[in-house]
């Protein structure tokens, strides 16, 4: 994977340090948050609804500011970050969404291909990358194909591989299994924790516990907006790291 | 092919993908600025052919100054070399008696009319050539009141007192079309920003996405920049072919009757500079149309 500058080799790509975020006066949607995540390590974050998982991927991403506390992203501090430099540090972050969030009238590879064009790759490196991580999660032959006539389980692949083409540092994963049956859940997680083996840092947000049974995995657990549980990951767990 | 290169060719395909996905607003959009640029680009070339016969005409302007039958013919050129050094004469012709009869008999056909006459009734007359920028309604009455005091003169005639009004009609049509064209131009700019509001409403999930992976404001900007700057182009296009199939359908049936009006003188179309400058006022309107949406956008 291709390091690039913002964060110190063994410097924790995810740091945060008594973060809250707040929408509405004295509700919190987070509410002192502190943890951090290694190079390569596998996090699981859970909890109900509402705990607040998907408030603390979107801050990581810098979708939000957080109210108070400080954020470390690559060695960016997230809080004052200026407008020009979020999208620089996305193309650092890989993001997946429980509802795929692809674009019905562009194929597959064009799909995949949108994180290369955002950095002005060239079209034939961007293609032979495409197809090389296409083939990876087993697409290569459906990559003329749009998003309506795949399956759940293969409109999440072109999301991730869409979201692992940037060779990105860190994986978000918002609920990435939650609108696949459970043959396909496996399949998507596997391809995941594939994707930690090779250096990415990956957090995903999930309340299926047989998931975090499955892969033993760290395991951070919200409540109302605060950690309540920090869970180490077993040893043996399924993947290399974390 | 360098970085730089490959994000325009990327923002022109997305450009052009936004236009095809919504094709009936842009053609909208399109259509638009046609007519606006129909209707100004139509004033407009009526304009300059107004201005056009104004030049035209103008360039005939004279004075003619009839003098006293009494002047000697030593009198007569001195008085003419007199007048040729007034303000804006450019050249004084010397119209004797002789001459001027000699003109009356060609134009009435013989000189039957006169035969009853004992002498020449026609008076000696200088004609007074005025240079181009004396050609206006000032100078010519600075002319006319240096002249007034020359021994000689019995009276000072224009002739072509209408070409006074007619440039005054010239000055005012060319500020009813540009006051036309401020009017049309922003009812049409307007357009164009709604138009691109409306892509960028229809493409908010695209948006997000492109959000997502990293995408600069300019990169997600730029697309709809050019999507309003080539809805103007071809608006401008547009008009100037439905300007120029009117001029070709029409000008043969009106002719006859501008001949009559105006003599040899011809109606003319656009020149090759002004025909790209209408196609890119086009471009112009497109251009800031679609500023004017993103400006203060979500986007």
């Amino acid at each position: 994977m291709r390091r690039r500058a913002g964060n110190a080799i063994g410097e924790p790509p995810v740091r945060m340090y008594h973060v809250s975020k707040s929408y509405m006066a004295g509700q919190y949607a987070l509410h002192d948050v502190s943890f951090e995540v290694r190079r390569g390590e596998f996090l699981f974050l859970t909890g109900a609804s509402g705990a607040g998982k998907t408030t603390l991927l979107e801050l990581v991403f810098a979708a939000e500011e957080p109210s108070e506390g400080q954020i470390l992203v690559l060695g960016r501090n997230v809080a004052r970050l200026g407008a020009g430099a979020i999208p620089a540090l996305r193309r650092r972050v890989g993001v997946v969404f429980q509802d795929f969030k692809l674009l019905e009238d562009r194929t597959v590879e064009e799909n995949v291909r949108l994180a290369l064009d955002v950095v002005g790759t060239p079209r034939r490196d961007a293609r032979a990358r495409v197809f090389g991580l296409l083939k990876s999660v087993g697409l290569q032959h459906r990559r003329f194909h749009h998003p309506l006539s795949l399956s759940g389980g293969e409109q999440q692949r072109v999301a991730l591989a869409r979201a692992l083409v940037n060779e990105p540092e860190i994986l978000l994963a918002d609920e990435p299994t939650g609108n696949l049956d459970p043959e396909l859940t496996i399949e998507i997680m596997d391809l995941i924790v594939k994707a930690a083996t090779r250096g990415t840092t990956v957090i995903v947000a999930t309340h299926d516990h047989s998931l975090i049974e499955r892969y033993g995995k760290r395991v951070l657990r919200l409540e109302e907006g605060r950690i309540v549980e920090d869970i180490p990951a077993a040893s043996g767990s399924i993947g290399a790291s974390g | 092919m360098n970085r730089g290169l490959i994000l325009i060719s990327i923002a022109f395909a997305n450009a052009l993908r936004g236009i095809r996905s919504a094709s009936t607003t842009s053609s909208l959009a399109v259509l638009t600025i046609a007519i606006v640029l129909v209707l100004v680009g139509s004033a407009s070339l009526l304009v300059e052919n107004m201005a056009g016969l104004l030049d035209e005409f103008g360039a005939e302007l004279q004075l003619t100054a009839y003098l006293e039958p009494s002047m000697t013919e030593e009198e007569l050129h001195l008085l003419a070399e007199s007048v040729a050094a007034a303000p804006g004469v450019d050249h004084v012709d010397i119209v004797t008696r002789a001459e001027a009869l000699a003109r009356f008999e060609k134009i009435a056909g013989g000189s039957e009319l006169l035969a009853g006459l004992d002498e020449n009734p026609l008076p000696a007359s200088l004609e007074i050539h005025l240079r181009p920028e004396a050609r206006t309604a000032e100078a010519l009455e600075i002319l006319r009141s240096s002249l007034d005091g020359l021994p000689g003169i019995e009276e000072l005639a224009q002739g072509q007192e209408w070409i006074e009004g007619y440039s005054r009609v010239v000055a005012l049509a060319r500020s009813g079309a540009f006051a036309i064209s401020i009017v049309l131009g922003m009812a049409a700019l307007l357009i164009v920003a709604n138009t691109i509001r409306l892509a960028v409403y229809a493409r908010r999930d695209e948006l997000e996405i492109l959000a997502l992976v990293g995408a600069s404001r300019t990169f997600v900007r730029v697309p709809f920049v050019l999507e309003g700057t080539i809805q103007g182009l071809l608006g401008g296009l547009l008009a100037l072919c439905v300007i120029y199939g009117a001029y070709v359908l029409f000008l043969p049936q009106i002719s006859f009757g501008l001949e009559l009006v105006l003599g040899q003188a011809e109606l003319r179309f656009f020149t090759t500079s002004e025909a790209i400058r209408l196609v890119a006022s086009g471009g112009g309107l497109g251009l800031l149309g679609s500023i004017t949406a993103l400006v203060g956008g979500r986007t």
